[in-house]
């Protein structure tokens, strides 16, 4: 009888990882991306494959994650709690001017939150907006609340590079000059691995953010191509030249692996999420294809 | 559901006086005469020296909030609909508001019954205490004498036309009442309506009676 297959335990081998390289390469030129940039570590096997890693790219939502760390700096510091109530309100200052702008509903993917304008909502449930239906209006609230500063700070007491941010969302006239919120893939799937390997603060706040992070709504892009039993806690980041998404992979049977998935188009490009569900398949079947069994 | 009065158990105490204690701020404690400042003198905006309120009621609990009705249409909670924004101890219970937010009540009744329709008062557009974070200068919120509305009725406040109709409304039917102009500069609204009735102080029967520094006792004497 042949011997029994077990899912991956050990690094990949150069081969599979130099096979990986190559595929990206393909989807890049193949999609017709701009740029392509991917960075992965496995819990499991200690493995990291970078790609393009350092590069920076606009940050679109995906800023969301370091802003939902500073939130969570607060509550660990003391100066928030999760139900916390925060007045919703849509008046924000640009980062360029100080002039107030707002986030119109129509581009905001979540209506709840313009809903309870006026009114007032919990920093849990605005967290949770901002992350799985990605509310701009939930985003500027906490971002306001707790302050560019302590999201920065945050970052760099835990020795988080590649994230830097700048300002709110849907600041336009910051971004007509250039003052954008940036990030690597290598910066996101840091920050992404420390919250799954629970060093965010403490284990039970690094479990809170990763919750947050499973509610995800938007699943076209990591999730799309891997089995259903797969769950993946990402957050997805998506304007006119930009498409991201970065998350912790939970394959059964095995520790979770980080992936961050970056990627630049022309404005009218095709295909970006399929080409992130690609890369994301792609980096799935690397880690958790099974051994070769010994031969002898 | 918001909208409707609900007119049972809502209660305005005997012979019209609110079943609410009335406190003197500066026998409260420590944690409390911090953030309230009772009878402290504070700075507007010209550099006009305000005093502000000394005597509070005391509202126990949400539920208490909740039942106490100031007017026809204004129960006491929504004049204190504070976020994390204000200080701590004013987040929980026992809370105080300043004795002259029966006169905004009844004041924003009047607007109302003008306005033909709902009136709704924005999160920390009511009491703020002069701890809150958005209490910069003397802001009658600190005397529960200002109110922010953000709709009325259907209409959201959030829009020049909107906001200075209402204003012109509040001007007519509220003599010397003031409104922030229009607009999105330092002193300005542009998404909600400003109402304020200025620097009340009141004093209601039933307070301490030995606000001047001296009992009635000794005076009669």
């Amino acid at each position: 009888m042949p011997a029994p297959v077990d899912q991956r335990t050990a690094a990949p081998s150069l081969d599979s990882l130099e096979a990986l390289r190559l595929r990206f390469d393909t989807i890049e030129r193949k999609s017709g991306a701009r740029a392509l940039a991917v960075a992965v570590y496995d819990t499991q096997t200690g493995t990291s494959f970078r790609r393009n890693a350092d590069r920076w790219f606009h940050a679109a939502s995906t800023i969301k994650v370091a802003i939902l760390l500073g939130v969570y700096a607060s509550i660990h510091h003391g100066w928030l709690l999760p139900q916390s109530r925060l007045h919703v309100r849509n008046r924000f200052f640009g980062a360029m001017d100080g002039v107030p702008f707002r986030v119109l509903a129509d581009r905001d993917a979540n209506s709840e939150v313009h809903a309870s304008i006026g009114k007032m909502m919990r920093v849990s449930e605005l967290a949770l907006h901002m992350i799985s239906t990605s509310s701009n209006l939930a985003t500027n609230l906490l971002l306001d609340l707790v302050g560019i500063e302590t999201v920065q700070r945050s970052l760099d007491e835990l020795g988080l590079d590649g994230i830097d941010i700048r300002r709110g969302v849907e600041d336009e006239r910051a971004f007509e000059v250039g003052i954008n919120n940036r990030v690597t893939a290598d910066g996101l799937a840091a920050l992404l691995r420390l919250i799954a390997e629970e060093r965010a603060f403490t284990p039970e706040l690094s479990r809170e953010m990763l919750d947050i992070l499973h509610a995800q709504e938007f699943r076209n892009g990591i999730p799309a191509r891997l089995p259903r039993a797969v769950r993946v806690a990402h957050k997805t980041g998506d304007i006119s030249t930009i498409a991201h998404d970065a998350g912790v992979v939970y394959p059964q049977g095995r520790r979770p692996y980080v992936i961050a998935v970056l990627t630049e188009w022309s404005p009218d490009a095709a295909g970006r999420a399929a080409a992130i569900a690609e890369v994301s398949q792609a980096v799935y079947d690397a880690l958790t294809a099974p051994e070769e069994p010994l031969r002898g | 559901m918001t909208h409707s009065r609900r007119r049972r158990n809502r209660s305005v105490g005997e012979a019209g006086r609110l079943p609410l204690a009335i406190v003197d701020g500066v026998r409260l404690d420590k944690s409390l005469r911090d953030v309230l400042l009772p009878g402290r003198i504070v700075y507007d905006g010209e550099g006009n020296a305000r005093r502000l309120p000394r005597y509070f009621y005391e509202i126990p609990s949400w539920d208490a909030a909740m039942r106490v009705q100031l007017s026809a249409n204004f129960g006491l909670w929504e004049f204190i609909q504070t976020d994390v924004r204000e200080a701590a101890v004013l987040r929980g219970f026992p809370r105080y508001v300043p004795c002259a937010i029966t006169l905004l009540a009844s004041s924003l009744e009047r607007f109302r019954e003008a306005s033909g329709t709902f009136v709704h008062i924005a999160a920390n557009g009511g009491y703020r205490s002069p701890r809150h974070a958005f209490s910069q200068n003397a802001s009658p919120h600190c005397w529960g004498t200002a109110v922010n509305i953000y709709r009325v009725g259907d209409v959201f406040l959030d829009n020049r036309q909107a906001i200075e109709r209402y204003a012109m409304l509040a001007r007519q039917v509220l003599p010397g009442a003031w409104t922030r102009p229009f607009g999105g500069d330092r002193g300005q609204t542009d998404d909600h309506l400003h109402i304020d009735l200025g620097f009340v102080l009141s004093m209601p029967r039933g307070a301490p009676e030995n606000h001047l520094g001296f009992s009635a006792e000794r005076r009669a004497s």
